[in-house]
């Protein structure tokens, strides 16, 4: 299991760290009160694939996943609660990644929720989402409101990330965002993030700003920017407007901005490094999409998309997509219909995609069929359009078991043949050992 | 800069832990659980039962419905109080797609469920080729920094 490294630091870090917060367990769950609402999740996939590409020889893998998670809340009766979640892997046939076995730990966190002004507290390893961070850390948040609605929150530790590359990961990450609140009106925020690490050859400083607006009862504004310390510019920024005048409409307008230097300073994947992309372009998206519920039961989604470049030689785009959902059973089932078309000034960025897909849930069976559909302006492979059909059905054995299955067949321009079979069992458990409710 | 944001940093938690919670606010949190099941359902609507602000957010329940927009730009909403989100879909949900590491798309897991706005669906390995020459912020946000590992066949 590869999941306990992270960059240099060794695989004893996380341990003390699961130490630190398996005693503050015992301590706020006595042995002789064992008091909590507990909910454990078993999921279990076996993927079983064959794939055969022109040039080499036909593979078959079979996977098989556990993904496991379970949250202990309201331990001893109290406000703190106790979150895990993983995964692991391993090939039953021919191996899929650099080893047989491997697997990951999503969550391991202790949680303290004050009843009131939004207090908060985590412990361990969490993702975490606050301002300008969107990270998953091994360490401690703590968050607050006043009754003014002036609030804090602050967090520090080890981020956990994941580099493809040789070179270390970030070695430390903390942060913290001041905000104030007007219920109902708006929220402003002021964030700052600082993370150790070799990001070419800097650390990443980020200052954030995120806006939350509500001037009237049909409109929002939310926003967020990013300025890269690092490189002394603003790196990204997000707006968007959403106008909700009746209940069956949304309708959303946006723009988006970024410098490629500014935000892909911060990476470690040599996917987003000079030369595998012009760092001096920037690009400029805007964008609108409506959603109208027709009736009740069926919504029609219409969007357009700008995507513009400094750098002439990528070329811009336009994106336009139409959508048609129908619920029905109760809201149990969904069928839709979308199609999109991109225009793109180079030929090689030009596709139209179709979709199809409706489910069928009587009593305890559950069918679902899925057809997806790229067809590319300039062909790829010799190949100018691929496809994919999935058809699903699942039972559901008792409340807390399901077993389904699917079948799924592509045709691309990478696979002559790819055809995959997938099982789940899924278990839910859910039950109260005795505390407050 | 990185010195003064430290002690900026030990300060606040400082501050933080000797005021103590009777500084906060006292109006009700985000609740740690939804108190009714919500599960079985392809989609639900918070206005079904909830038609004023939320005490703990400090938004209207409306903001969060979960229309196509806000699906598609919900990272907006998240960054100003993630634990709204929690109470209904649990303390892992959102690692099922901002993942450290990852090897099942969250369209084959979720195969049963074509209704729900997964991302990747299709041949997406090659489309990601088309859409990341486009729009290589879009990519980067999950798969800057985490979550890279399918790109090691060609990123190198």
């Amino acid at each position: 299991m590869g999941y306990a490294r992270i960059g240099n630091w060794p695989r004893n870090r996380m341990t003390l760290l699961c130490a630190v917060m398996l005693i503050i367990f015992v301590a706020f769950c006595p042995s002789h009160s064992p008091a909590a609402d507990i909910t454990f999740s078993s999921k279990t996939y076996l993927l079983y694939q064959k794939k055969d590409s022109a040039g080499s020889a036909a593979k078959t893998f079979a996977p098989l996943y556990e993904y496991f998670s379970a949250d202990a809340r309201q331990l001893g009766g109290s406000s703190f609660s106790f979150h895990f979640s993983g995964w692991g892997r391993t090939d039953l046939r021919d191996q899929t990644g650099e080893s047989a076995t491997t697997g990951e730990l999503g969550n391991a966190y202790l949680q303290y929720l004050h009843p009131t002004g939004n207090g908060e507290m985590r412990l361990g390893r969490f993702f975490l989402t606050e301002g300008a961070a969107a990270e998953i850390m091994d360490g401690i948040y703590l968050k607050g409101r006043t009754a003014l609605g002036l609030g804090v929150s602050l967090y520090g530790g080890v981020p956990a990330e994941d580099s493809i590359t040789s070179t270390q990961t970030g070695r430390s990450l903390y942060g913290g965002r001041l905000f104030y609140a007007k219920p109902g009106l708006a929220e402003i925020g002021l964030s700052y993030l600082q993370e150790t690490g070799p990001f070419q050859g800097k650390d990443r400083t980020e200052i954030g700003g995120d806006l939350w607006l509500r001037p009237a009862t049909f409109l929002e504004i939310i926003g967020r920017a990013t300025y890269n310390e690092a490189t002394q510019a603003m790196a990204s920024q997000r707006y968007l407007l959403r106008l909700t005048p009746i209940n069956a409409i949304d309708l959303s307008v946006g723009y988006e901005a970024y410098n490629y230097k500014d935000l892909f300073q911060t990476t470690l994947n040599p996917a987003f490094e000079f030369p595998a992309l012009d760092d001096k372009d920037r690009v400029q998206t805007a964008f609108v999409l409506l959603e109208w519920k027709l009736v009740k039961s069926v919504a029609l989604t219409l969007g357009a998309k700008n995507i513009k470049h400094d750098t002439v030689a990528i070329g811009n785009a336009n994106r336009g997509e139409v959508g048609l959902k129908y619920t029905y059973n109760n809201l149990r089932d969904a069928a839709g219909v979308s199609a999109a078309l991109v225009n793109a000034d180079r030929e090689e960025n030009a596709y139209q995609e179709y979709r199809g897909y409706a489910t069928y849930s009587p009593a305890s069976w559950r069918f679902t069929l899925d057809a997806l559909t790229q067809q590319y302006q300039q062909a790829i492979n010799a190949v100018s359009q691929s496809y994919q059909v999935v058809g699903s059905a699942g039972y559901q054995l008792s409340e807390s078991m399901q077993l389904s299955g699917d079948m799924r067949y592509t045709r691309s321009p990478r696979y002559d043949e790819d055809y995959a079979g997938f099982i789940r069992v899924s278990l839910l458990l859910d039950t109260t050992t005795g505390g407050k409710k | 800069m990185r010195r003064a944001g430290q002690e900026i940093i030990r300060v606040g938690i400082i501050i933080i832990l000797l005021v103590g919670c009777s500084a906060l606010s006292q109006s009700p949190s985000v609740p740690p659980k939804h108190p009714e099941e919500l599960a079985g359902r392809t989609q639900v609507d918070c206005l079904e039962c909830h038609s004023d602000l939320s005490t703990g957010a400090l938004k209207p329940y409306t903001s969060f419905s979960h229309s196509t927009a806000f699906v598609r730009y919900h990272g907006l909403y998240s960054r100003q109080g993630q634990n709204l989100c929690q109470t209904c879909h649990g303390a892992s949900f959102c690692q099922g797609c901002h993942a450290r590491r990852e090897e099942l798309l969250p369209g084959i897991r979720q195969g049963d469920r074509p209704d729900l706005a997964l991302p990747h669906r299709g041949d997406y390995l090659t489309l990601h080729q088309m859409d990341g020459r486009m729009d290589p912020g879009s990519c980067f946000r999950c798969h800057g920094n985490k979550n890279d590992a399918q790109c090691r066949t060609c990123h190198r």
